[in-house]
């Protein structure tokens, strides 16, 4: 019985690396970021493969036998002690799923796989690589060479040869990227699917930031080697620590601004104290959580889902009969993708905003309605003139400190 | 048909590619995955028989070997071994010269095996020893098959060396090619005819052998994707 798994890895050079997680049995880590940032040095570090005298830190597994925790302990080095313990990638129990799945071309699908079981005795092997391929769906498919199969059943021989080995830890670098997309989506539900019979600890790397939120119970954001935000995905997608993960995690409608303390609280409201926020020049209730100063310049995010979006009754703006929270915002552009449709809308009233525009996806339906309620009006013209009213509720607003 | 001297060429192109063989994929095997920074200088030594005039290895070798040096003389005494004017002799100068043709076609065949393979089979859990037998060798067996094909041809064609380092000793150091250069001396045109037309036939099918294997090989390359 296989336990958690626990990285803490520090290198200089030739990269810099600060990373630190733990993977429970059965949890699925992602380490998302964008090329370059060590994610895939990490893996390889747990693997044995990384080879640099400069790597300090400490992987280690826990195992469960009778009900007694101890610990294997496969990289241990650190600047000051002089005991230093790295075990051989042969050592470590490892599965690993390559980026370009690395299968053995001259060896048949099945060989592929009774490869890694080698070293396995055979009373444990338990004809694990047959019923692997049984329940990979690669029946038929045994004694085809790699060269004769698709890209998905390649990474499936792949993901069945990391499990032949019974590892203690999954490891997974990119291995959706080389497929196509209908292929991916099967995938991905094999991985669900294998997740509820498989209970290791498993470590995704991927640079694709839907794959993670699919596909992860917890994700860690690097960059340049730095973590710098672990979390679940929707602690990280909707709360990014800082400027920089909102970028790297693909956030569109983030702004800029400066945040004031208020000296009364509203009542009413779920986060009892409330601050300010002033965009240039446009005026929001924000959640005031006690973590920025008065007059701080912050990077702030809005979280679509919370928004309320209604047609402006009249075509020109007149901020004062708004509701507070309330910002008048023109639609520039729809692009449909056909259940959901990506706009790009410009606030209107504010000269500071002049320049600032708002992605939203919105379903194709509510477009649709949007426009029909405002036909009413006037027939002629099409949405890009399409004038809504969005309220901005302060649960939306996410504020971060400006990134040093 | 010179036959004692076809014997002996056959003999000794089968013996240097058999000594070759485990040498030369050593060699190959370690000068292909090396980081070593002498490198380029042992490459540089294992290709240089290919540029010498074959004159020049033969002088070397009688200069080490024979009666009047130190080398030769210890060997001849202690080991009754005589490396000049006998078979034995010729068999060492024939592996040294054939280290190129053996050596380079096999480290091209292991430094074209994608490295992430031995990372794959290392992660499998194979040792490296394992890796090297399960996966490298199989992998590179068209490289192996050049060398040796390449050695033999080029052993049944080798003159140069053959006369200086042997001697022409009939029925033991007197090889095919120096059989031709004695014919045609003897103004015997036939004769020589249909020593030098079989010595073609054998470059051939060896040199079309090393294409076909190369051909073979090339429908197992590592997957696209």
């Amino acid at each position: 019985m296989t336990g958690k798994l626990s990285v803490q890895l520090s290198n200089t050079a030739p990269m810099p690396l600060s990373v630190q997680f733990d993977c429970a049995p059965g949890e699925l880590v992602a380490l998302v970021g964008p090329s370059g940032s060590g994610k895939t040095s990490v893996l390889r570090a747990i693997a044995g493969l990384l080879k640099t005298p400069n790597l300090h830190g400490r992987i280690t597994v826990a195992n469960t036998v009778d009900g007694a925790v101890s610990e294997t302990v496969w990289f241990d080095k650190s600047a000051d002690s002089k005991h230093h313990t790295n075990l051989s990638p042969q050592d470590r129990r490892v599965g690993l799923v390559f980026q370009n799945y690395a299968l053995f071309p001259h060896l048949s699908a099945i060989k592929n796989i009774a490869i890694s079981a080698i070293n396995t005795p055979a009373s444990d092997i338990n004809n694990l690589p047959e019923k692997l391929v049984q329940r990979l769906g690669l029946d038929g498919l045994e004694h085809s060479l790699p060269s004769e199969l698709s890209g998905g059943q390649q990474q499936r021989v792949a993901l069945a040869r990391a499990l032949a080995r019974n590892p203690a830890v999954l490891l997974l670098d990119e291995p959706f990227s080389a497929v196509d997309a209908p292929s991916r989506t099967r995938l991905y539900r094999e991985l669900a699917n294998l997740r509820s019979s498989v209970s290791t600890p498993m470590v995704l790397v991927t640079h694709d930031l839907y794959e993670a939120r699919r596909l992860a119970d917890r994700v860690v954001i690097l960059d340049a080697g730095v973590t710098l935000q672990s979390g679940t995905p929707e602690q990280v997608f909707s709360r990014p620590r800082n400027a920089r993960v909102a970028e790297l995690v693909g956030i569109q409608n983030h702004f800029k601004g400066r945040f004031y303390k208020t000296k009364g609280a509203a009542e009413g409201v779920v986060p009892s104290v409330l601050g300010q926020l002033d965009w240039q020049g446009c005026l929001l209730t924000v959640p005031d959580k006690n973590k920025l100063d008065d007059g701080a310049h912050v990077t702030w995010v809005l979280a679509a889902e919370h928004l309320d979006i209604t047609s402006s009754g009249t075509n020109a703006a007149c901020e004062q009969s708004l509701p507070p929270n309330t910002l008048q915002c023109q639609f520039l552009e729809v692009l449909s993708l056909g259940e959901s449709s990506i706009c790009t809308l410009a606030p209107l009233g504010f000269t500071g905003l002049a320049d600032v525009r708002l992605t939203l996806i919105l379903s194709s339906a509510q477009v649709r309605n949007l426009m029909r309620e405002k036909k009413s009006a006037e027939t002629a013209s099409n949405h890009p003139h399409l004038v809504v009213n969005i309220h901005i509720p302060p649960q939306s607003v996410h504020i971060m400190p400006m990134r040093i | 048909m010179d036959w004692p001297a076809a014997r002996t060429s056959l003999l000794l192109a089968f013996l240097t590619a058999a000594l070759l063989l485990p040498i030369g994929v050593a060699l190959a095997r370690w000068l292909a995955t090396t980081s070593w920074r002498g490198k380029p200088l042992l490459e540089a030594l294992v290709t240089l028989p290919l540029l010498l005039p074959p004159t020049v290895i033969g002088f070397y070798l009688l200069t080490a070997f024979g009666q009047n040096s130190v080398l030769g003389a210890w060997l001849a005494q202690h080991l009754n071994l005589h490396l000049v004017f006998s078979f034995e002799g010729l068999l060492f100068a024939s592996v040294l010269v054939n280290l190129p043709f053996m050596v380079q076609p096999i480290q091209r065949a292991f430094a074209s095996i994608p490295h992430n393979l031995r990372e794959a089979a290392w992660v499998s859990g194979l040792s490296t020893w394992r890796t090297f037998w399960k996966i490298e060798l199989p992998l590179a067996w068209p490289g192996l098959l050049a060398g040796v094909a390449l050695t033999a041809a080029h052993t049944l064609g080798e003159f140069g060396v053959v006369l200086m380092v042997g001697g022409a000793i009939s029925g033991e150091t007197k090889t095919l090619s120096i059989a031709i250069y004695d014919r045609v001396q003897a103004f015997d045109a036939s004769g020589a005819h249909v020593m030098a037309l079989a010595l073609v036939c054998f470059s051939l099918l060896a040199l079309a052998l090393v294409f076909a294997a190369d051909r073979f090989g090339a429908n197992k390359k590592p997957v696209k994707t």
